[in-house]
């Protein structure tokens, strides 16, 4: 662990634990983590008895070198982006910890938990009301976007 | 978390020393106790919230700084404060701070007498989701002459015909100035 920035060795850390305990529905790229700590792929699965059964994601984490005090920048990637009211058909999601109700004891794996959950309570697979407009007026960085949080029943 | 259902039995495998607790894993255990809940290392120098949250100073020092005006426990989002953590001094850590820190010494620890709780609660409502909303009635006619009266700057431009913004910001703009025409009239029949 030596020669690590602190983000990295916390990272490291994480990623230590993720592949002793691997939380159900949640793969991460190791090789792709290990090469580059501050970028991870992580797949996961719809959960059973959900509207996503069966169906795969890809979600992309990025970090900067102030993680964990800084939230890190998370979208869906690859070909099958979720159909929900708070992801858009570019892969960026509406999720007050992601930006600011992030706390540094929030974790990878407790991200990817949320993302689950906020996936397994949508009862009507759509996108959100504003997605043609966002998705052509925003900036690359979902962390750039002024997120309006208004609804938590999803 | 990895625990036993069938469909994990393919992660679970990988690991083989899953079952082969004793000694070691109930050491590891204890030192994950007193972890940082920051860094995720063993706390040092390390300070407990009033809410119970055990940290590295200089891990929860840089977290109050990240958000100055609103400091919350990073684990369970209670109020916290710089005067208001307390320094844990167990047996064994009797060593100077490394003068690398650079950061504040860790808050000394301190007595106070009880006396009748009277906490002021703060201005902040909503405050713990940062999403604060403030109607300012002071200002409220000047907004409108500031809005309303002045032709030909550039505002933002208005969201294309037919969607829905578009429909809300025309509702907008008529409850605005009907507003404006109440106010008015208010002001010169008061």
């Amino acid at each position: 662990m030596a020669g690590l920035s602190p983000s990295e060795r916390r990272l490291q850390k994480e990623l230590m634990s993720l592949m002793k305990e691997p939380p159900p529905g949640v793969e991460v790229d190791f090789d792709l983590a290990e090469q580059n700590l501050l970028h991870w792929i992580i797949n996961m699965e719809g959960a059973a008895g959900t509207l996503y059964e069966g169906e795969r994601f890809q979600l992309q984490f990025k970090f900067s070198n102030k993680y964990p005090f800084d939230s890190p920048e998370v979208t869906f990637v690859g070909n099958n982006i979720p159909v929900h009211p708070h992801i858009y058909s570019n892969g960026h999601i509406c999720l007050s910890i992601l930006t600011d109700d992030w706390s540094p004891a929030l974790s990878v794996q407790s991200v990817c938990l949320s993302i689950v959950s906020m996936l397994s309570s949508c009862k009507e697979k759509q996108r959100p009301p504003d997605n043609a407009f966002y998705v052509k007026t925003c900036n690359k960085n979902p962390k750039k976007t002024k997120w309006w949080y208004h609804d938590d029943s999803v | 978390m990895s625990s036993n259902t069938t469909e994990n039995a393919k992660h679970s495998a990988e690991h083989p020393d899953g079952d082969g607790a004793g000694a070691t894993d109930e050491d590891k255990k204890d030192d994950r106790m007193f972890e940082c809940n920051i860094c995720l290392d063993t706390a040092r120098d390390a300070v407990v919230s009033m809410c119970g949250h055990l940290f590295c100073w200089p891990c929860l020092h840089q977290w109050l700084e990240t958000r100055p005006n609103r400091q919350v426990c990073p684990v369970c989002k209670a109020a916290i404060s710089k005067e208001k953590v307390i320094p844990l001094y167990g047996r064994g850590s009797t060593k100077q701070e490394d003068p690398r820190e650079k950061v504040p010494p860790r808050p000394a620890g301190q007595r106070t007498e009880p006396e009748p709780g009277s906490t002021f609660p703060g201005f902040g409502f909503g405050g713990d989701n940062g999403f604060h909303m403030s109607f300012g009635i002071g200002a409220f006619p000047f907004g409108f002459f500031t809005s309303t009266f002045n032709f030909g700057d550039a505002r933002p431009s208005p969201a294309p015909r037919g969607t829905q913004q578009h429909m809300e910001e025309q509702f907008l703009s008529k409850l605005f100035l009907w507003l404006a025409v109440l106010f008015i009239a208010w002001l010169i029949l008061a």
